[in-house]
């Protein structure tokens, strides 16, 4: 009787997993994708977190926000990536352009174009604090219980990039006029 | 706030940047519920599989501990040596317990032993035997499924009827089979009477390999003229694989 409530428990729990990963599986990507820069990392970090959740997915179906959850669960697997593989890109000194500077009416796309390949050049924590405040809009308290350092320092990394940004652009505009 | 707060003027930007960048990334979550799943149960089964194998390893380990401590009676002669021997062997907690003089040890180490060539106290045929007791065990598990006792005689002519034997029995087939199926489901351990203490021969005949009689240093075919000495009563089974194939026994 228990072992057949057990098996009926779990094909419930199977059935939500599959529902929820429908409604949120796209949003999940797309912020892994900020996350990591890369579309194959994306989809590794989160097939890895779906997996994780998966096979706990009771408790993390209780949880307040799952997704939250689950995002915090693609940070930490993004982090353990650096752990393990010291897989980060070498920051350069000075963000290579992508994009031409538009002279008219593509101004913004051309800033964001920028913006994007500064990021890729940014330390893989910084970029993270960056995303997470920017993309996620969390303080920076909750950023730094995610990325495991003090609030400070979360505050830091942002700054830090910040002030690449700041840069950056200040040069393309010297370049531009 | 200061008067350019600079996550005031550029932080819009990462935000823009980002979000033009995740809405053009066409990346789709299609199939990743299934993925997960499909992981979740490689997992799980090579979870299964590791403390399958750690399992074995933990019981291979306790019956080499059992096999490796001999529990070798030494001296004394006469119905007082046994329980003596098996007190020894208790305090080491690895060896058969004797509850009384009639009953087959109920923590025999035949129980937990696929291959019983290693015998911990086997009979050197040469030996003078005074008594028999056949105990009839289920493999693994060690329940008791049956015993019998014999006299100094019919163990004498046991040992008689063992020792000439060849080391396997030709008539007998030759099975290829599965690990489960080759795994012996029952044996007896014959346990022998000698000056020296008890001393066995295990009888192995379910299962499909290695069939036939183990003293621990000689291995004896088997074969249905010993076998029709003890297998009475409680110790006669009801056929098995190479008992069947068998023909007077």
């Amino acid at each position: 009787m228990e072992a057949a409530l057990a098996a009926a428990e779990a094909r419930s729990d199977a059935i939500e997993f599959e529902q929820w990963v429908g409604q949120k599986g796209d949003a999940l990507l797309r912020f892994a994708y900020v996350l990591t820069g890369d579309k194959s990392l994306a989809e590794d970090a989160v097939q890895d977190a779906l997996t994780t959740a998966c096979a706990r997915w009771a408790r993390v179906s209780r949880a307040d926000d799952p997704e939250a959850y689950v995002k915090r669960m693609v940070v930490n697997a993004h982090i353990s990536w650096w752990r393990r593989f010291r897989r980060r890109e070498a920051p350069v000194e000075d963000p290579v352009r992508t994009a031409s500077a538009a002279p008219d009416g593509a101004v913004d796309r051309a800033e964001s174009e920028a913006v994007w390949a500064l990021c890729a050049t940014l330390p893989d924590k910084q970029r993270a604090a960056v995303v997470l405040r920017f993309y996620e809009e969390l303080s920076y308290a909750e950023i730094g219980v995610l990325l495991h350092c003090a609030e400070a320092t979360a505050r830091s990394h942002v700054h830090r990039a910040l002030a690449a940004l700041k840069t950056t652009l200040s040069k393309e505009g010297a370049e531009d006029a | 706030m200061p008067e350019h707060d600079p996550e005031q003027e550029l932080g819009p930007k990462f935000a823009s940047a980002f979000q033009d960048r995740s809405a053009t990334s066409e990346l789709r979550g299609a199939g990743l519920a299934a993925v997960a799943r499909k992981r979740v149960r490689r997992r799980r089964r090579a979870l299964n599989g590791v403390a399958a194998s750690v399992l074995v390893v933990v019981a291979v380990g306790g019956a080499w501990s059992v096999l490796g401590s001999g529990g070798t009676p030494t001296n004394s002669a006469g119905s007082a040596e046994v329980p003596t021997a098996a007190k020894d062997n208790r305090t080491q907690g690895i060896a058969p317990s004797y509850e009384a003089d009639t009953a087959c040890p109920t923590d025999h180490p035949i129980k937990g032993v696929e291959e019983a060539g290693a015998v911990p106290a086997g009979l050197d045929v040469s030996t003078p035997v005074t008594g028999l007791q056949a105990c009839r065990y289920q493999v693994p598990g060690g329940e008791v499924l049956g015993h019998e006792r014999f006299d100094a005689k019919v163990a004498q002519q046991v040992v008689d009827a063992i020792k000439v034997l060849p080391e396997r029995n030709p008539a007998l087939p030759v099975f290829k089979c599965a690990p489960e199926a080759a795994r012996p489901t029952e044996a007896i351990a014959l346990r022998f009477s000698t000056a020296a203490g008890i001393r066995e021969i295990w009888v192995e005949y379910t299962g499909c390999t290695t069939p036939g009689f183990f003293t621990g240093s000689r291995t004896y075919g088997l074969f249905a003229a010993p076998l029709k000495l003890f297998m009475t009563g409680s110790v006669r089974p009801s056929g098995s694989t190479y008992l069947n194939a068998l023909t007077g026994w």
